[in-house]
């Protein structure tokens, strides 16, 4: 079972590392966006699938980092500091974030704690709006061809799938350690998990920073990715694609991120893109995720993963 | 859980594979039209692209090769829009279109790196002065569809000049402006430039894309000026003029509004735009100005029913027909690949002030940083008035079509 | 700063939004359901009505053609209220979280399915008399005073149905207590059903005394959900008496805002405003449980 599991990790980045050879730059470049979004996803599922705190502001962390490394390389507020410096500011200004929402969190439950975590993204978009001469309003702004990875796509892909590689491996070893185990007792019973000694409040402060920096780390290096900083990084689609991703791939599965949110930015991007120019009336890919994410919420909220995996293996016996 | 991962797998191999043709086919030149297809300047924009194609495939194509057009939408988007521009740049051999310059500045980058020939919307100066600035890297960007903003400016000094030769006295001004990068620029040259003429600028401010609430801005303006300019092309004018008519604000509205220019307006605002005066943008009126415009407006009308709803409708055609002059003259000139992006811009550059190109709008001709000349003999800005659903040019006198009218002061 | 300006201004606003938050407000109160896709409401109220109208034209003269349309449009977007509420809000509600994906999907979805018929253009519903009455410099046109003529006749009319009738009653003991509603026989569904479709017209008659005054957009849901999460916040999630004060409130901060600074930030208050409330007093101020 290992040793095939570890067959099939080779596999599959292997596919991938061969990948810009074979296709054109424009899937090469949407992989790689991809590649990063994996991040988005998995860091998510750390606090809403392994401590059990839904937090529908996950956006302010990827926001964060992307317009803090931004504005720091880009010359735009006078400062050109190298991005290999401006990217870990933006996971670490990302991780301050995430300790101050999780502290909110402590207080707040249910409804209230969705309703505050679901706002805080739209403060930010309306302050980069009102102060547009410094981030840009919604028009976003760019920074440069010369402050990305390379000038170079294929370059730019393997760097973001290196960041991935990277980013998974280590959010693995989070979950697996004795400090997952905690979190999913947290998670499961708080009360017992008080009662045999667990420190909830640290182990919720934890989870939160954890996953605000990785989302912080994502969010500026999807600006050096793609050049182009933009409030779609903070907006509520992005935080319902990775939402969609996470339960398509089942939450608190870790696997499940990864191959959701994979599966989903892809549809979306390309799938869902063509079929929309297919179809005779006028839809867009947006509409179509949306109607997916209605879908799924309806029919399977335990994860097409499962489902799937459930259903490939009846087959085979 | 591997089977998921095989079948995902093999996916994206499938993916990889169709993905991965040949830029673009061989016997068709492929016309990339990139705009906001949510809105009327990117719907415009596709429109007058397809006529300016079927026209030019009847007559055999570009070169002896078909073309064809293929869309992408912005949504206003830097992330969208760069993405959908990487898209065009690898399945078409020019990209035309835009709007809106701060998401533009975003593609000029992906076009640097993609080495794509593009004939841009958005006014922004920014856009041609990094052509200036790094030509070897930018020189694919070419602004045959607007003015530049720095342009904008002298337009609405003269309509300002205009209103009191009329006998409307104006003295103080009111402006509203989109938050976006273009009315930046725009207030960058419009303010020194009143200040010069002794205007005084009493009120400046940004408004949000989606706003419909303007009355406490209406009520300010009434009490502090003497006009109200609007600057705006994300905001939508129907419910700037529809609050400005119900409240009876008595002041006239005269600015760069441009969703006055689409001819359904009138509908739009159920004839609440009486009186108010715009700038139709880049000489995109809806009136035969000479035989090429009168060719295209009933072109227009014939295949979509309607006037062109937008300025950027003249700007695609001409820019269409730019870009099969640039390559016939470069076939002419005996080049072995007259569709190559860095062959054509030495015979785009040729279309200047002394060699200009005879468009819907008038002269087109390229300055040395890319930029549209702007200029009565070239593309310019009209001064027009809606009038009894009728929309009318006021100025300059010889285009004239109407007087003035000042329903606002009864 | 003129404060004719804002009474004026903000009560008008202020009317629209006490219809608005009033129903949501009902809906949390009565069935615990937070429903992000109330704003979703309001833009079809509108939106119904223009199209209605555009068609009714053709068959009869102008003033009958758009009552009927008002009226239609409003029994239309609260049958749309019931269906959401039995089709997609139903089957999770149980899961807090699930309810708000599926509400905000919704509103996303109906907002792109608006972007793909009617374009990003500002549309609105047409008010057959035009005039204006100034009140010390400020001219107030009969679409602005109708408004908030009907907004408070509506208000008045919701509180006598709470009150007084014996359906209204019923709605009262479910929101105090659900379990105990059932054993006294009262059918919790129903008043659920009953309670969807109020708050869904309450928002759909929003919506199009607002366009008629100003003009919607697709983009115009999510933003007017922002000012009903303040409202109903302020005046204390689920009472409905406290969010038709705090809607007022709110109008005149609203204006207040717009005169001072601008009108964006008046957004940016508004939701500091929910935040600031929610940490302070996790409940909200004088909430239900």
């Amino acid at each position: 079972m290992k040793a095939s599991l570890y067959i099939a990790i080779s596999l599959v980045i292997a596919v991938f590392a061969v990948m810009p050879l074979i296709s054109s730059s424009s899937i090469a470049y949407m992989l790689g966006l991809a590649f990063i979004f994996v991040v988005y996803c998995v860091s998510w599922d750390i606090v809403a699938g392994y401590t059990g705190q839904v937090n529908l502001g996950h956006t302010v962390f990827i926001g964060i980092g992307a317009y803090t490394t931004a504005l720091l390389s880009s010359g735009r507020i006078g400062m050109h500091l190298p991005i290999w410096i401006t990217i870990p500011t933006g996971g670490a200004i990302a991780l301050l974030f995430g300790l101050w929402i999780g502290v909110i969190c402590l207080r707040l439950k249910g409804y209230y704690l969705a309703l505050v975590t679901a706002v805080l993204p739209l403060i930010f978009i309306q302050l980069a709006n009102i102060f547009s001469g410094i981030f840009g309003g919604y028009e976003g702004f760019s920074v440069g061809l010369s402050r990305g990875f390379s000038p170079d796509i294929s370059v730019r892909y393997y760097i973001a799938m290196l960041f991935m590689l990277v980013s998974i491996a280590a959010m693995y070893a989070i979950v697996k350690s004795r400090m997952g185990v905690k979190f999913r007792a947290v998670r499961d019973d708080e009360e017992l998990a008080e009662a045999v000694g667990i420190n909830i409040v640290r182990y919720k402060l934890i989870a939160f920073c954890i996953s605000a920096f990785f989302a912080g780390m994502a969010g500026a290096m999807t600006v050096h990715y793609r050049l182009t900083v933009g409030v779609d990084l903070f907006d509520i689609p992005l935080m319902l694609a990775v939402i969609l991703s996470v339960i398509t791939g089942g939450i608190g599965t870790f696997y499940g991120a990864v191959i959701g949110g994979f599966a989903i930015f892809i549809a979306k991007n390309w799938f869902f893109r063509m079929l929309a120019d297919a179809l005779p009336v006028p839809v867009s890919d947006d509409l179509l995720l949306y109607v997916l994410l209605i879908v799924l919420i309806l029919k399977m909220p335990e994860g097409v993963v499962n489902r799937l995996e459930a259903f490939l293996s009846s087959r085979s016996q | 859980m591997r089977r998921v991962i095989l079948l995902l797998l093999c996916c994206v191999l499938i993916l990889g594979c169709t993905g991965g043709g040949p830029k673009a086919g061989k016997e068709v030149v492929k016309i990339g039209v990139i705009g906001p297809m949510d809105t009327k300047y990117g719907i415009a924009m596709e429109r007058a692209a397809k006529i300016a194609a079927e026209e030019i495939n009847a007559q055999g194509g570009i070169n002896g090769r078909q073309v064809e057009v293929i869309t992408a939408d912005t949504k206003l988007n830097p992330d969208t829009a760069t993405s959908e521009f990487r898209r065009l740049a690898s399945q078409s051999n020019v990209v035309i279109g835009g709007f809106s310059s701060g998401v533009a500045l975003s593609m000029l980058e992906v076009m640097a790196e993609t080495k794509t020939l593009w004939l841009g919307d958005a006014s922004s100066p920014r856009l041609t002065d990094k052509v200036a600035q790094d030509y070897e890297h930018y020189k694919y960007f070419f602004r045959p569809l607007v003015t530049n903003a720095s342009t904008f400016p002298l337009d609405m000094a003269e309509m300002l000049d205009y209103l009191n030769d009329q006998g409307v006295k104006i003295k103080k001004v009111a402006i509203l402006r989109d938050d976006a990068l273009w009315t930046d620029d725009v207030m960058k040259v419009l303010r020194p430039l009143l200040e010069k003429k002794g205007y005084e600028i009493v009120m400046d401010k940004k408004v949000q894309k989606g706003t419909e609430d303007f009355s406490t801005l209406l009520l300010e303006a009434q009490d502090k000026a003497d006009v109200i300019m609007p600057i705006i092309a994300h905001v939508k004018g129907v419910a700037l003029v529809k609050q400005w008519k119900d409240m009876g604000i008595k002041l006239p509205i005269a600015g760069h509004d441009l969703s006055a220019i689409d001819p359904d307006f009138w509908n739009a605002t159920e004839g609440k735009c009486i009186g108010e005066i715009y700038t139709a943008d880049g000489g995109g009126v809806p009136t035969p100005l000479n035989s090429k415009m009168a060719h295209f407006i009933s072109a227009y009308q014939e295949k979509y029913g309607k006037l062109p709803e937008a300025y950027s409708a003249y700007g695609v055609y001409d820019a269409v027909y730019i870009y099969k002059a640039a390559v016939e003259n470069a076939a002419k000139a005996g080049e072995k690949n007259p569709f190559d992006a860095d062959t054509l811009i030495s015979y785009l550059e040729a279309f200047n002030t002394q060699h200009p190109f005879e468009g819907v709008r008038g002269k087109v001709a390229f300055t040395s940083n890319h930029d549209l000349a702007w200029g009565s003999e070239f593309v310019r800005n009209y001064i027009c008035q809606w009038q009894d659903g009728k929309q009318v040019v006021l100025y300059p006198a010889d285009k004239a079509t109407g007087q003035l009218i000042t329903p606002w002061a009864e | 700063m003129n404060l004719v300006e804002i009474v004026v201004l903000g009560s008008i606003i202020g009317g629209i939004w006490a219809l608005v938050a009033s129903g949501f407000s009902l809906v949390f109160g009565v069935a615990r359901i937070l429903n992000f896709a109330h704003g979703t409401y309001f833009a079809l109220g509108a939106y119904f009505a223009i199209v209605l109208d555009r068609e009714l034209k053709y068959l009869m003269p102008e003033l009958p053609s758009l009552i009927f349309s008002i009226i239609f449009s409003i029994l239309i977007v609260g049958l749309i209220g019931v269906a959401i509420y039995k089709t997609c809000i139903k089957p999770v509600r149980k899961y807090e979280v699930m309810v708000i994906l599926i509400t905000l999907a919704i509103a996303l979805l109906f907002e792109k399915i608006l972007l793909a018929i009617f374009r990003d253009t500002s549309v609105s519903v047409p008010f057959p008399i035009s005039g204006v009455i100034t009140v010390s410099g400020i001219p107030i046109p009969y679409t602005r005073l109708m408004a908030l003529l009907v907004a408070i006749l509506i208000i008045i009319l919701l509180e006598r149905f709470i009150n007084a009738t014996k359906t209204g009653k019923e709605t009262i003991a479910t929101s105090q207590d659900m379990e105990a509603s059932m054993l006294i026989g009262i059918d919790v569904e129903k008043v659920y059903t009953i309670v969807m479709f109020l708050s869904a017209s309450l928002a759909a008659v929003a919506g199009i005394l607002y366009s008629q005054i100003y003009a919607v957009n697709p983009q115009t849901a999510l933003r007017v959900l922002i000012y009903a999460f303040a409202i109903v916040i302020l005046g204390g999630l689920g009472s409905v008496r406290g969010s038709i004060i705090a809607a007022f409130i709110i109008g005149f901060m609203q204006v207040t805002v717009s005169i001072a600074l601008e009108a964006r930030w008046a957004e940016i208050a508004a939701m500091v405003a929910i935040i600031a409330i929610l940490i302070v007093r996790p409940r909200g101020l004088m909430g239900v449980e």
